[in-house]
């Protein structure tokens, strides 16, 4: 019995998450003796509706990061698609129509960028990066100046509440088990951790890993398209310059909670422990009347201390062997 | 595809020389189809606005060459660009301001370096996470704010003209591009740098001290990144922590433009150059036309993948 428990105990502290989970305890505690109004319902409730976007587009960017590869357009990506949802919800009036053309539209540029970037043979941060000023620049100059503002139906992925919760609460869970089902239950899934763990071992065992690695940029794209709905349907007014910088967002909300940048490793829930992380600083940030041009400090020294201590943890792991 | 690659080149030309001859018919269509677009004043000027984005990518090209990005070099300008204003605006003389601007872009790209070498992160990531840094520090110095009032003289780096046309800076951009064409192809340094661009591995067993490579050509990206700041800023005579912005961008669309393999291990600054220069006379022809400035952002990006995807592709075996 007490070897079962020791068991436990090392499982739980292998975990990718752990640390982070530790961190984040640490830091709830921290800032609530520092911060009045920290730990009130209201106040953690609203963490989580915040943070419900960024974990939708770190869990998607968090396969293409096991396949070892990466994706930084998903600022622009979830503009463009905010931008096609609130369109087409007001040409149409509905939001499931709209959620549909924004999922397409996350769909086509998630292939984009999945293509050039496995059988196209560009490497994926070029991909990305180019995309993510492609995307920008189109957006500033087919809707330069635009703000579009949308009235409460349409609204429902952001505002909408279901037996007492917030319907992005419920879309979150939605993404969660699915990606944890195409981790666990697919071959897909059980292929890109072994593309990232050790690409050439891969291809001599014969994976598709072009396939393979483009369908994971087509999940982030797609997730971008989901994510956009619930964004704009929380904001409820976007312009061209919407969600510039969120792809640091998410790059530090999938690094931070442990998986590896070099691939092959990670868990389905790093990401989400990752933004609640960066969700609990930026929080905290605001409470305490920090300005806002202190934001980008906190999330770039957050990626470089999370990304040194996995570049330590390889280090370590190398000696070993 | 082999054969198609050898009718296309029967003349057996190289890269920079394609490079030259595409910025050569680049510049006689856009004088043809752009009225009143040609005069030699009107070239050397358009280089005012490019000569930045050139010096850092001498740099950028040594760091893509060696396999690595770098992401940070906007961000670092804007930290720079701060650093001069407001160590002016709090008492410091313009000389030891300038001096300091220098020294934050060599200890920023220090840092970058250090942290490469030391974690072994990709840089890619360590680069992206200091990119949100420095814009950080450069916001929370400025706190948003602005600094426009410099001496008289410190205009001369960045607004002044030899001759009457040639500005002051494109003398600064030829002695920068020739002492790093020196330390990438006539120094060991330089050989050490392709090494570790095709393969690190090999290079570390073959004793090289590749973090201390890897430091040197982040440190040498930074001081670039220092005197171009130096540079814009007494060209807008402004320092504004939104310095910089997309310059990343512009600078590693000439480098692979330029025929730097982005996972390293070739690369020219003859061919960095060119590319500078074609991306950025057909950014000038655009707003020449009287396009939209934002149409910078889609040309380089596309620039960027397209460059990249031929390079990929048509790589002889």
């Amino acid at each position: 019995m007490k070897k079962k428990y020791n068991n436990l105990l090392i499982k739980f502290f292998s975990r990718p998450e752990t640390p982070v989970l530790v961190f984040l305890f640490f830091l709830i505690f921290i800032i609530s003796i520092f911060t009045s109004n920290f730990l009130t319902v209201a106040n953690l409730k609203g963490i989580l509706e915040q943070v419900v976007v960024i974990s939708i587009i770190a869990l998607a960017v968090n396969q293409v990061i096991y396949g070892a590869e990466i994706d930084i357009s998903t600022g622009s990506l979830l503009a463009v698609c905010a931008f096609v949802y609130g369109l087409v919800a007001m040409e149409t009036g509905g939001s499931w129509i709209a959620l549909l053309a924004s999922l397409l539209c996350g769909f086509i540029f998630g292939l984009f960028n999945g293509f050039l970037s496995t059988y196209g043979k560009v490497p994926s941060i070029i991909v990305t990066l180019g995309m993510l000023f492609i995307l920008r620049g189109g957006l500033l100059l087919s809707n330069p100046g635009t703000v579009l503002n949308l009235i409460e139906p349409m609204r429902f992925f952001g505002m909408g509440n279901i037996f007492g919760l917030p319907v992005s609460i419920y879309c979150l869970i939605i993404v969660i088990i699915f990606y944890h089902f195409l981790s666990f239950n697919t071959l897909w899934g059980r292929n890109i951790i072994a593309i990232g763990g050790n690409p050439r071992a891969a291809v001599n065992i014969g994976l598709p890993i072009n396939k393979v690695r483009m369908l994971s940029f087509v999940g982030s794209g797609t997730m971008c398209g989901f994510a956009a709905a619930v964004y704009l349907g929380q904001a409820g007014q976007i312009q061209a310059t919407a969600a510039t910088g969120f792809e640091l967002k998410v790059i530090a909300a999938v690094v931070l909670g442990g998986t590896s940048i070099a691939g092959g490793r990670g868990s389905n829930f790093s990401p989400i422990v990752g933004a609640l992380l960066v969700g609990v600083i930026l929080n905290a940030l605001t409470l305490n009347r920090i300005p806002p041009y202190y934001e980008l400090f906190v999330l770039g020294l957050l990626i470089l201390i999370a990304v040194s201590f996995d570049g330590f943890r390889r280090k370590l792991l190398e000696k070993d062997v | 595809m082999n054969n198609i690659i050898k009718k296309i080149n029967f003349y057996n030309l190289n890269r920079t020389q394609v490079l030259g001859i595409i910025f050569i018919v680049q510049m006689i269509v856009q004088s043809i189809f752009i009225p009143y677009y040609f005069s030699i004043y009107g070239f050397f000027d358009a280089s005012r606005a490019f000569v930045e984005i050139g010096i850092i990518s001498l740099g950028m090209t040594l760091v893509i060459i060696s396999g690595g990005i770098d992401l940070s070099v906007g961000a670092l300008l804007a930290l720079v660009s701060v650093s001069i204003g407001f160590s002016y605006d709090a008492g410091f003389p313009m000389w030891a301001a300038m001096l300091l601007g220098l020294l934050a872009g060599v200890l920023g790209g220090a840092f970058n370096g250090v942290v490469i070498a030391f974690f072994r992160v990709h840089p890619l990531v360590v680069t992206l996470g200091t990119f949100a840094l420095f814009r950080g520090i450069a916001f929370a110095i400025s706190k948003g704010g602005a600094v426009s009032k410099f001496p008289e003289w410190f205009g001369f780096l960045g607004q002044s003209y030899v001759w009457g046309y040639v500005p002051a800076q494109l003398f600064l951009f030829l002695i920068l591009s020739i002492i790093f064409w020196i330390i990438l192809s006539k120094t060991s340094l330089g050989r050490y740098i392709y090494a570790i661009g095709n393969n690190i591995k090999t290079t570390t067993f073959s004793g090289i001290a590749v973090g201390k490579v890897q430091i040197y050509i982040y440190t040498l990206t930074g001081f670039l990144v220092g005197v171009a700041g130096i540079i814009h800023t007494s060209r807008i005579f402004t320092a504004r922590g939104n310095a910089g912005f997309e310059l990343e961008l512009a600078c590693i669309a000439a480098v692979v433009l330029g025929g730097a393999r982005i996972t390293g291990g070739s690369g020219t600054i003859a061919g960095t150059i060119l590319g500078v220069l074609i991306l950025n006379y057909l950014k000038d022809g655009f707003l020449f036309y009287g396009l939209r400035s934002d149409w910078g952002l889609v040309i380089i990006g596309l620039f960027l993948i397209i460059g990249v995807f031929i390079n990929e592709f048509f790589r002889k075996k």
